[in-house]
């Protein structure tokens, strides 16, 4: 049944043998190596010398608190956002060092430093990895802790299948982690391109990494789809009616399902993939009947879908953070609702303009050309709600703020260079040209932009202090400076004709606008120096930083309703919802303390260890099948299923918190808040950095007759 | 108020299934078949036309089933089933349909004639 290999198999140690053959010499990956080991010895230490290793396990690892599954989510992300970067900076220095033919060569490599089959595997997990684990995990963080808050739920819908879609994304992030020391990553690009996925032309386990890390990781993904969906549809607080639900849930609603509708679809496709590559089966070889293009048609079905996964939530984001900073209600909340779900609708049917060149008829290029023009109205419709919003607003301009406008530049420029893209005629001239990667970098770009906001949004939710606001406008003047570096050449350079994924640049006029690009890429640099050196100040000043419940003065929905940091069991009593802006309407209507008349027994979820143990079966799932170790393939399924029935018949999975411990803590949480007010007017934001302080009422009431 | 004598048969999902519908679901689509299967032996119609009345059925038994075995129907509880069930109808014409129309075309213009397909 299974296909015959070419290289070593034991049937104890499958296709290890293979790793003597891989050239270990190259001094690029003995530097991650080497990163990687004193990284992580000095967190090992630490974490020993600290004595933290009962805190890290009761309060992280264990944990189905989704603020804190949340946070680790967004930690993973900003991880291999930091590792895809460092892909990136690779991919930039190589083409810098490779154009003309008389530029030289280094550690094999005819030109600059990467020779074309380490190159491929860089860009190929750089994708790969940004989109799948780092935005994507972030946006899922994201939408962990906020969702739950501003409906008022006292957690998910599901907390124990929450923590597993964290441990299920964590080990496909470790996997591909794993793939740079043992054995090699793809070459075949993120979109795996066919027919070089295929056995014949990838007969090494490159491929198969890929494959085993985006199937792990996506059912994590569709596992969070189905909990945050249910978690919208069931868990509202009394009161919160359909209108009222704030639009960053509703897109989240929305965004959630298309990953509970498109993620199945990248599955089979990759399962067919796998038959090929494993049991000789011709899904996508035209041998025996099999059709390529049918690859890469499943594969967009999934593929475009995803892209407004990943964007919805940032129109989400940008949508509450415009009117904080605006001072005044979102415009048009209705037509905001009906574009989120209009844009889910419409996206899934508009793949095929990833493929106009195949050799489609006419009449196919023009319907989906329509489709795809027709979600610029809906997202227009977006943009000029947000620039209604602002217009005769009270703009402040703190960090968050800045990060949406920004979002907003790009996606006016990112929309418009997708709708050329979306005319056949122009798609035939800069089809896999760099013109597109500029396009998709600038909207993948906002959608990283949206998250920054997000984070520095929420951070002091979560925390209850807020980032330094210094550090954080650096942090997005220099990461700005590197977008427009990087990718405005590289428009012109798409025109230009330069094709994607090029090791060698044989045309050396190209060069300025390359070094150009390098430039770029070290405001990015630079870019990352700040954004740590703000997490670090921030962490230090924290005691400076504190904030009451409501962090900016001007919020506005039900998440800043509660204490900052936001207690393990979210609001002392469910909260009754009154308006579409609660936190707003209730400051206005003088309600806004946070002491309850009485307070109740609560009944949360407790931790378990389960969703950590099943995540590192899965991981060492994925390595055996990688590595054709059957018998450890075959023993670890089967630990996960025995470890899913034991739990099924775990019947205590709650506890009870009485009332009057409630009251004990709640009583902190008021003395700090307290303590915070009387320390000056720090609630509103103002007086650390950046905007205008902000009275705690006043602005409101006066805004409301614009 | 402690929770581990938790019953699942507490919850409305769960407690929806009958012996009842699942006997009245097996016994109308058993008949529904009995009803094609002596249509088409009588050669009651003309080949179109027992084509679409057998279509018409199957459709009719399809809808029985999914009420009476799923118990998808407009009730509070089962409401959201409902409305998921109803959503991957269109997905699944788009996906398929467009599908199909762009390998048609893809096929005509692009596999020389006779060769296959
Ligand atoms: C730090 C800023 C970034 C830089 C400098 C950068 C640079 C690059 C470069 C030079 C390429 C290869 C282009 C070529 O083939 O000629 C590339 C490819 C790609 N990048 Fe980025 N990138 C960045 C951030 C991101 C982000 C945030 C994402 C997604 C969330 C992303 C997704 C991709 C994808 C999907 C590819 C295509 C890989 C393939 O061809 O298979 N990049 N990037
Ligand atoms: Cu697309």
């Amino acid at each position: 049944m299974l296909v015959n290999l070419q290289g070593p198999w034991d049937p104890i140690f499958g296709r290890l043998g293979l790793i003597l053959q891989y050239q270990y010499n190259n001094p690029v990956i003995f530097f991650a190596f080497e990163l990687s080991l004193v990284g992580g010895a000095i967190a090992l230490f630490w974490l020993t010398c600290a004595g933290k290793w009962r805190t890290l396990w009761s309060d992280w690892l264990t944990t189905v608190d989704h603020k804190k599954i949340g946070v680790m989510y967004i930690i993973v992300g900003l991880v291999m956002l930091f590792r895809g970067f460092f892909d990136a900076v690779m991919i930039r220095t190589q083409q810098a060092m490779a154009v003309g033919a008389s530029s030289p060569g280094f550690m094999g490599a005819a030109h600059g430093y990467l020779p074309p089959y380490h190159l491929d595997q860089v860009f190929t997990a750089h994708g790969m990895i940004m989109i799948l684990l780092a935005v994507t995990p972030i946006l899922v963080g994201i939408m962990n802790i906020v969702v739950p808050l501003q409906i008022g739920a006292r957690d998910m819908a599901y907390p124990y299948l929450n923590a597993l879609g964290l441990w299920l994304t964590v080990s496909a992030a470790a996997l591909v982690m794993i793939s740079l020391f043992v054995g090699d990553f793809s070459h075949a690009g993120w979109v795996g391109l066919i027919p070089l996925t295929e056995l014949p032309y990838s007969p090494g386990v490159g491929v198969d990494y890929w494959i085993w890390s985006i199937q792990i990781g996506s059912v994590g993904t569709t596992l969070g789809a189905v909990n945050l969906i249910a978690t919208i549809i069931k868990m509202r607080a009394p009161g919160m009616t359909w209108g009222r639900v704030p639009v960053f849930s509703w897109t989240t609603l929305a965004t959630n399902i298309i990953a509970l509708t498109s993620f199945p679809v990248l599955g089979v496709t990759l399962a067919l993939l796998t038959f090929d590559r494993y049991l000789g089966t011709h899904f996508f070889t035209a041998s025996l009947g099999g059709d390529l293009m049918m690859y890469t048609n499943l594969f967009w079905i999934w593929g475009h879908p995803e892209v407004y996964f990943v964007v919805l939530p940032a129109f989400g984001m940008i949508s509450e953070i415009v009117p904080t900073f605006s001072q005044k209600t979102l415009f048009g909340y209705v037509t905001m609702v009906v574009a989120s779900m209009a844009i889910a609708a419409v996206s899934w049917s508009v793949w095929l303009h990833h493929f106009f060149t195949m050799g489609a008829g006419p009449n196919v290029n023009a319907y989906f050309s329509i489709a795809t023009m027709l979600v610029g109205i809906p997202t227009g419709v977006k943009v000029f709600n947000w620039l209604f919003t602002m217009y005769r607003g009270r703009l402040r301009f703190d960090t968050p703020m800045l990060w949406a406008i920004g979002t907003i530049f790009l996606l006016i420029s990112g929309g418009m260079t997708g709708m050329m893209l979306a005319v056949p005629a122009i798609n035939y001239i800069v089809h896999n040209s760099v013109f597109v990667i500029a396009h998709f970098h600038n909207m993948f770009l906002l959608v990283a932009y949206a998250a920054f906001a997000g984070v520095t949004f929420w951070f002091p939710k979560v925390f209850g202090f807020k980032l330094d606001e210094r550090l954080g406008k650096r942090f997005f003047w220099s990461f700005t400076l590197g977008s427009i570096m990087v990718f405005i050449p590289m428009y012109i350079l798409g025109f230009m004709g330069m094709t994607r994924r090029l090791d060698y640049i044989s045309h050396p006029a190209w060069y300025p606008l390359i070094l150009a690009e390098l430039v770029g890429v070290g405001f990015y640099a630079v870019s990352v120096f700040f954004f740590l050196a703000q997490v670090v100040v921030s962490i230090r000043n924290r005691h400076d930083l504190r904030v009451g419940a409501d962090a900016w003065g001007t919020s506005r929905s039900l998440e800043w309703g509660t204490h900052s940091p936001v207690p393990f069991y979210n609001f002392a009593v469910t909260p009754m919802v009154h308006a579409r802006d609660e936190w707003a309407w209730r400051r206005e209507n003088k309600l806004d303390s946070l002491k309850p008349d009485h307070y109740v027994d609560i009944h949360m979820p407790k931790n378990t260890m389960v969703p950590l143990i099943l995540g590192m079966l899965s991981l060492v799932l994925g390595f055996a099948l990688i590595w054709r170790i059957w018998w450890l393939a075959g023993l670890s399924f089967l630990a996960i299923i025995v470890a899913i029935v034991v739990r099924s018949f775990e019947k205590d999975t709650g506890y009870i918190i009485p009332a009057a411990e409630v009251a004990a803590m709640e009583q902190d949480y008021l003395d700090r808040a307290r303590e915070v007010e009387s320390a000056g007017e720090k609630v509103g934001g103002g007086a650390v950095g950046g905007g205008v302080p902000a009275a705690s009422r006043a602005p409101w009431n006066k805004l409301k007759g614009d | 108020m402690s929770h581990d004598n938790h019953d699942p048969l507490d919850h409305p999902e769960v407690k929806i299934a009958s012996a009842r519908g699942y006997f009245i679901g097996y016994a109308f689509a058993a008949a529904m078949m009995f009803i094609s299967l002596g249509l088409v032996r009588s050669h009651a119609m003309s080949p179109a036309g027992l084509a679409t009345t057998i279509t018409l059925i199957a459709l009719v038994a399809v809808l029985a089933q999914l009420y009476f075995l799923f118990k998808l129907d407009l009730s509070e509880s089962q409401i959201w089933h409902t409305v998921a069930f109803a959503f991957t109808v269109p997905l699944f014409v788009m996906a398929v349909g467009l599908t199909l129309w762009m390998f048609h075309t893809l096929a005509a213009r692009t596999m020389l004639p006779g060769m296959g397909m």
